[in-house]
Parts: C-alpha cells; sequence; structure tokens
C-alpha cells in the first residue's frame, strides 16, 4: 500500500535504493596496503611532488606517478568537531575532522583523530596515522591519532 | 538583461509541483516587468538545477521547457553545483553575445524539501570527493569549518564578526517579501523566522565548530527567471535594461586538501600590491582561488579597478557567515585577513560603502540550489532599476542610487566560482 501524508496537495512515498560495484582503479594499492599496515603516496619524479589522496597522474604534468612509503607522521594544519553530519554519519556524532600536514606529502590530507583528550587538539598538534586491522576497505580504515 | 522574476521562497513549497513554481517565477518576468516583449519572441532557454536526487527526476529541463511552452527552441541544462545558476547566465550571456539568440530565458530552480535535512546533507556531500573526503564523514559544513578554522589562525578572524553576517543578511530578509525567514511578508515563511541578533547567533547551536545553526544558509524550495536580450533587442523591449559588462568563471580541486599552499599562486587584482601578500601562503584552505579568478577576469572586462569603491551593490554566496568573509578578500574589497573587519565596520550594509546581501543573500533569502544564482542575478537587475523596493514590498532594502552592481556565484568549497558585473 502506498504511504500516504497529504491529500491536498497529494503528498506519497517514494523511496529509491540503488548498489553499485566501485572500482578504486590505481588508487586500489592505497587501499590494500592499509591492510597491511602500511601507508602509501604517489610521487611525480618530474615535478617532485607527493600526493595523497594518492593520484595514478600527476596533475602538473601529467605523467604517472610512483608509490611510495610515507612515514604517516604529521601535524594538524585545521580541525573541527563535527555536531551534525549527513544521514550516513549521523550516528557517529561528534567527531572529529581534520587537515593534516604529512612528512614528505605535498597536499593536505583529509582525516578524522581519534583521541579521548578531544580538549588538548590544537593547529600545530604532531599526530601520526593508524591504520585499521580489519578492513572495510574504506578511506576510514586510516585515522590520525595525537602523538604528542 | 531586460527582466526578472523569483517565486516566495520557503523550506517547502509543497502547495507547487517544481515545474508550477518555475511557471510562477516566469509570469513575474514576462508581466510584472515593464517590458514590451511577447513570450514568442523567446528564441531559447538555458536551465540551471543541481541535484536529479532531490526529486528523482532525470532531465528536467525537458519538463521545464514543455510547462513553459518554450518548444522546441533551443535548451540547454547547466549544472555546478552551488555555481549552477551563475553559470547558466553566464551561458545565456554568451548565447547572446556569440550572436547564437536574440532572446534567452535563463531559469534555476531546485525543490529540495521532498528529502529530510539529513538526507538533503548527504545529497550536497555528495558533491565532494567520494572516495576520500565523504566516507570519512565529510559534509560541507564540516569542510567549511576547517576552512573558518584556518581563516581564524592565519587572519584572527572570530566568531562575533561571522555573527555580523549573519545578522545583516538575516535582518535585510526581513524588508523582502520573497525571503524564506520573513514570516511577516512571505506566506510560506518560516515561523520561526524573523529578526535576529549578534547574541541569538552565538547562542544559536554548534554544527562543526566554529559555525553555529544561525552561521549557516537554508536550503529552500523555488524558483527564478531572468531574461537576457542582444543590445539591439535590449533597447526595444526596455527603456532601462542592464547590461552586463563583465563574466568570469575560475576553477579548483575538488578535495581543497589538494590546493596549492605557496607564494606563486595569488593572482594579483589591480588595486593590490605584490608586498602585501609576500608572507602569505595561497589558496591553502582560507582563501578561494576560483573566486579570486572569476573576479580578476570579470574586472578586467568591466573596466573595475577599486572594487570597494566602484560597486555599489553585491549578491554574493554566503553560504556560511565564514565564506561571505573569505569571499570579500577574494573579490578585492578587502585585503586577505581584513574580511572580518569590513563587515565589523559596517560597510557592508544597505547605506555601507558596498550593500552586500540587501536580498538577504543565502542565509536570509534562500538557497534552493539552481535557482540562487539567478536569484542574485534577479535582484541586482531590481537594484540597478531601482525597483528592488516595489518588488520587495518595502523600501528599506533598495540601495539608492546603484549604478554597478556584482553577482558572485560559488559550489563546493570552492570549486566553480562565476563573477559577473552588471551595470545600469
Ligand atoms: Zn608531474
Amino acid at each position: 500500500m502506498t504511504e500516504v501524508f497529504s491529500i491536498d496537495p497529494l503528498i506519497i512515498k517514494n523511496d529509491y535504493y540503488i548498489e553499485y560495484r566501485h572500482s578504486y582503479g590505481k588508487t586500489s594499492p592505497f587501499f590494500t596496503n592499509l591492510a597491511k599496515g602500511k601507508i602509501m603516496a604517489t610521487h611525480c619524479e618530474h615535478c617532485n611532488k607527493t600526493y595523497l589522496p594518492p593520484r595514478n597522474d600527476c596533475p602538473e604534468c601529467l605523467r604517472e606517478t610512483k608509490w611510495v612509503e610515507i612515514s604517516g607522521k604529521g601535524t594538524i594544519h585545521t580541525f573541527s568537531t563535527m555536531y551534525f553530519a549527513g544521514e550516513k554519519f549521523l550516528k557517529d556524532v561528534p567527531f572529529y575532522l581534520a587537515y593534516v600536514e604529512l612528512e614528505g606529502v605535498d597536499t593536505l590530507f583529509l582525516t578524522r583523530i581519534k583521541t579521548k583528550n578531544p580538549e588538548k587538539l590544537k593547529i600545530g598538534m604532531k599526530i601520526k596515522l593508524k591504520t585499521a586491522r580489519d578492513p572495510e576497505w574504506r578511506a576510514t580504515d586510516v585515522w590520525a591519532e595525537p602523538d604528542e | 538583461m531586460v527582466a526578472g522574476g523569483v517565486t516566495y521562497f520557503s523550506k517547502a513549497r509543497k502547495d507547487k509541483t517544481q515545474e508550477e513554481l518555475v511557471a510562477e517565477a516566469a509570469r513575474m518576468a514576462l508581466y510584472d516587468n515593464d517590458i514590451n516583449l511577447d513570450k514568442s519572441e523567446i528564441d531559447g532557454s538555458v536551465t540551471g538545477y543541481f541535484s536529479d536526487h532531490f526529486e528523482q527526476q532525470l532531465k528536467f529541463g525537458a519538463i521545464i521547457t514543455d510547462y513553459l511552452g518554450l518548444n522546441p527552441k533551443s535548451h540547454v541544462r547547466i549544472e555546478g553545483g552551488g555555481a549552477t545558476g551563475g553559470l547558466a547566465i553566464r551561458e545565456g550571456y554568451a548565447q547572446v553575445a556569440s550572436g547564437l539568440l536574440d532572446v534567452v530565458m535563463v531559469i534555476g530552480f531546485e525543490k529540495m524539501s521532498e528529502v529530510n535535512t539529513a538526507k538533503g546533507n548527504e545529497f550536497i556531500a555528495l558533491a565532494s570527493d567520494t572516495d576520500f573526503d565523504f566516507p570519512v564523514g565529510g559534509y560541507y559544513s564540516g569542510y567549511y569549518a576547517l576552512m573558518a578554522r584556518r581563516h581564524m589562525e592565519e587572519f584572527g578572524t572570530t566568531e562575533e564578526q561571522m555573527a555580523m553576517v549573519a545578522v545583516k543578511n538575516r535582518n535585510n530578509a526581513q524588508h523582502n517579501k520573497f525571503a524564506q525567514t520573513n514570516p511577516k511578508m512571505n506566506p510560506y515563511g518560516m515561523k520561526d523566522g524573523g529578526s535576529i541578533k549578534v547574541e541569538d547567533v552565538l547562542k544559536s547551536p554548534y554544527i562543526a565548530y566554529p559555525l553555529k545553526r544561525l552561521d549557516i544558509c537554508l536550503m529552500s524550495d523555488g524558483a527564478s527567471v531572468a531574461i537576457l536580450a542582444s543590445e539591439e533587442k535590449a533597447k526595444k523591449i526596455t527603456d532601462t535594461p542592464v547590461w552586463i559588462t563583465g563574466s568570469g568563471a575560475g576553477s579548483d580541486a575538488m578535495r581543497a586538501g589538494d590546493r596549492p599552499r605557496d607564494k606563486k599562486s595569488l593572482p594579483l587584482l589591480p588595486h593590490e600590491k605584490p608586498e602585501w601578500y609576500k608572507n602569505l601562503d595561497y589558496p591553502g584552505v582560507h582563501s578561494f582561488r576560483a573566486g579570486r579568478e572569476a573576479a580578476r577576469q570579470a574586472y578586467k572586462m568591466a573596466g573595475i579597478t577599486n572594487p570597494l569603491k566602484q560597486l555599489d551593490v553585491i549578491e554574493l554566496h554566503d553560504a556560511y557567515t565564514s565564506s561571505e568573509i573569505q569571499t570579500y578578500e577574494d573579490l578585492g574589497l578587502a585585503k586577505y585577513g581584513d574580511g572580518g573587519k569590513l563587515v565589523q565596520e559596517g560597510q557592508t550594509l544597505v547605506d555601507g560603502e558596498v550593500a552586500v546581501n540587501p536580498s538577504g543573500g543565502l542565509i536570509g533569502n534562500m538557497h534552493a540550489v539552481g535557482a540562487t544564482g539567478i536569484m542574485q542575478a534577479v535582484e541586482v537587475f531590481w537594484q540597478l532599476q531601482g525597483v528592488a523596493g516595489k518588488f520587495h514590498g518595502s523600501d528599506k532594502t533598495q540601495v539608492k542610487g546603484a549604478e554597478t552592481g556584482l553577482i558572485h556565484s560559488h559550489a563546493g568549497t570552492g570549486t566553480y566560482v562565476t563573477v559577473s558585473v552588471l551595470r545600469r
């Protein structure tokens, strides 16, 4: 039976579910290496730039990049507490997001910060990336924790 | 530009379908603007809308051209997130300026109320990187909070200054009968709308620090329509056309973290000196390079060399109070770092040096995504014609003697931005 919310104007319920078979393409090694506890970035030898999130193709020169392992150490560039979120993440609030500057990486990396002392978080604080033991094969398989 | 129309904006216009809302705005454009134009003289249309998800209807443009009786004439749909409206205006401008068409109707719309607010936020978040940014819980208020905190760190911008933007825009909207936050004049307005004070903003709940509920724009149902015409045709249609004298568009990386942070990526405007910014890493996550680039192009084309002095009225994409402050700087109204002071000094009030968002903007008036940039064009058009008060139902929004205006349309975390300069 169609669910009806109102008669004038007539308002009914519709829904829609989609399953995607999503390929990570050439960035797949980033996710499969996280499962081994390694954090990999991509490096363009021509431009001497290192990208994370990874890119198979350097945006500056369009040559192909190479994988390099990084330490995962870095600092908080900016961070914020999420008290609200999109529908999918409402169950997680409050949580902490940060752009982090990572050793050997030219871009900023967006990640969650997990900490028992959120009041101590500050811009410039040292962090280290951690990886999940049981991978979900998503960007949440890596996160930052304070390292000081 | 020869005519403009908008709907009443609302959290939910359940009384009409999308195409019925568009007809409401198109009828105003055709019949309330004192023009000499028959609908049959329209040569084609551009529609702008953001998401097919909101209404579970793809290719909505075909429904619109049919419903407005514009078939079998030329039509194209433009999509560019939050900048959809500005990009649609630029497309209409290009079609006319190139001589392809003489008269174009540019139509923007969105009906965001058929899904709940968290689902709506999720749809908007899907317009960010879905491999790396969305899956960690990224969404737009979160991205803007991260940028705002960095702006505070770099430049000392305060939550009070952000609150002043909310107060200005929300309170301007109380004199615009179409505005969603204006329950006195808009029959579909928010029941808990009305004017606000700085303390109300500071006391409203945090969504993502430092952004609070009242720092964040609306989600709306509604439509807006602009009619553009060639110079020759425009002079026949109206005695008071408004000329688009500059058009610029910029772009930037989808993931704000991928943008440069260096000393060479800042395009300077004519009135700026390189020594002002010799220590500034740009754009980083605190500034919008696409907005700066769009302004640079539009100013060059329109001969704007001192924007704060030359511009009288601006409708700017205030998705967040912080992004209005950031955009003051990108548009060259204030030095980088001085955006907060500009609002604090009252320079962007209706009677200030340059009125910014006299309609109420996205915070006070509406944000029905695809309609937003076209609403801005309509608002500045009415301002330059001196008829904003007549349309709004109150003279308090009219910028006295406005001759030159600007519209700024912005997508994502600054992925696409358009700037257009309009003159009376
Ligand atoms: Zn390269």
